[in-house]
């Protein structure tokens, strides 16, 4: 796994998740992959070793668990891969 | 051979007196200019016109040796140190805004960030990104675009920001990616693409 992608259900969650991860650990927004989608344009990535400080911040934040989900993401291009992280 | 000096010259003047150069028949000349953007910008030329261009640096001082009939590789001694664009590069972006759109600001910064993170991915780079008035703010302010725009330059694509911009939102100390420039260069790239996209 190369990087983590977290999609959301609105716009506006992955701009509230954005401001719960401020100092937690870097994050970057993207478009959604193609592979993922789950209905809103904006995803957030960050570095894999942050995956457990970044489920326990929004754990504990208004976002219901329904409203994001996490993604493994390998490779890119033709050998791009993703995959749910439960 | 011709040889034209271009010292002290500002863009786009050396790139006007290399076209002169071409369109009055010279098939190999020397041009000598004082700064990299300068260097970049006649490669550019060189590129277009079929020239090669090879480049010698000494004391700031650059010597580029124009040649017709560049089939081969252009070679660049270790001081070019920005590799030559790909010849697929033949548009320019031009980014007036902090944001995309109008409306909300904070969907228009991530939708931003979100462009230069899909421009930087992709494999058909600009020649160059260009910011003018508040689109200064993000190759100084934000730490996304920041690192997007570093990764772009070190893969050849020229980062313009307008130094007047700068100044005028008191921020000229906080650039931390690109070169500042002026009007001149930017409306030289603007001339040079086929193409300007504004964001």
């Amino acid at each position: 796994m190369d990087y983590c992608v977290i999609s959301f259900e609105s716009t506006q969650g992955a701009i509230l998740a954005q401001k719960l991860l401020e100092g937690v650990c870097p994050v970057q927004v993207m478009p959604v992959l193609r592979e993922i989608s789950k209905g809103c344009g904006i995803s957030v990535r960050f570095a894999p070793e942050h995956l457990d400080a970044v489920r326990t911040a929004l754990a504990s934040s208004p976002l219901a668990p329904g409203e994001y989900g996490f993604y493994g993401v390998t490779g890119g291009g033709k050998t791009l891969s993703t995959r749910p992280l439960s | 051979m011709k040889m034209i000096d271009a010292k002290g010259k500002p863009c786009p003047t050396p790139v006007i007196l290399a076209k002169q150069a071409i369109a009055g028949g010279e098939a190999a000349f020397l041009i000598e200019v004082d700064n990299r953007p300068a260097v970049e910008n006649l490669k550019r030329l060189a590129g277009n016109q079929g020239f090669a261009v090879t480049v010698r640096e000494a004391d700031g001082i650059f010597a580029l040796e124009f040649s017709r009939g560049g089939g081969a590789a252009p070679a660049c001694d270790a001081a070019a140190d920005a590799p030559l664009p790909a010849p697929s590069r033949h548009y320019t972006v031009f980014v007036g805004r902090d944001v995309i759109g109008s409306g909300d600001r904070e969907l228009g910064a991530n939708l931003m960030r979100m462009f230069f993170y899909t421009l930087a991915s992709g494999g058909d780079l600009p020649q160059s990104v260009l910011f003018m008035n508040a689109g200064v703010k993000l190759p100084a302010l934000d730490d996304q675009v920041v690192e997007h725009l570093k990764d772009l330059r070190a893969r050849g694509v020229e980062v313009l920001v307008c130094g007047t911009c700068l100044n005028f939102y008191g921020i000229a100390d906080k650039l931390r990616v690109g070169t500042v420039s002026n009007m001149y260069d930017i409306v030289s790239q603007m001339q040079s693409a086929s193409k300007v996209i504004t964001v």
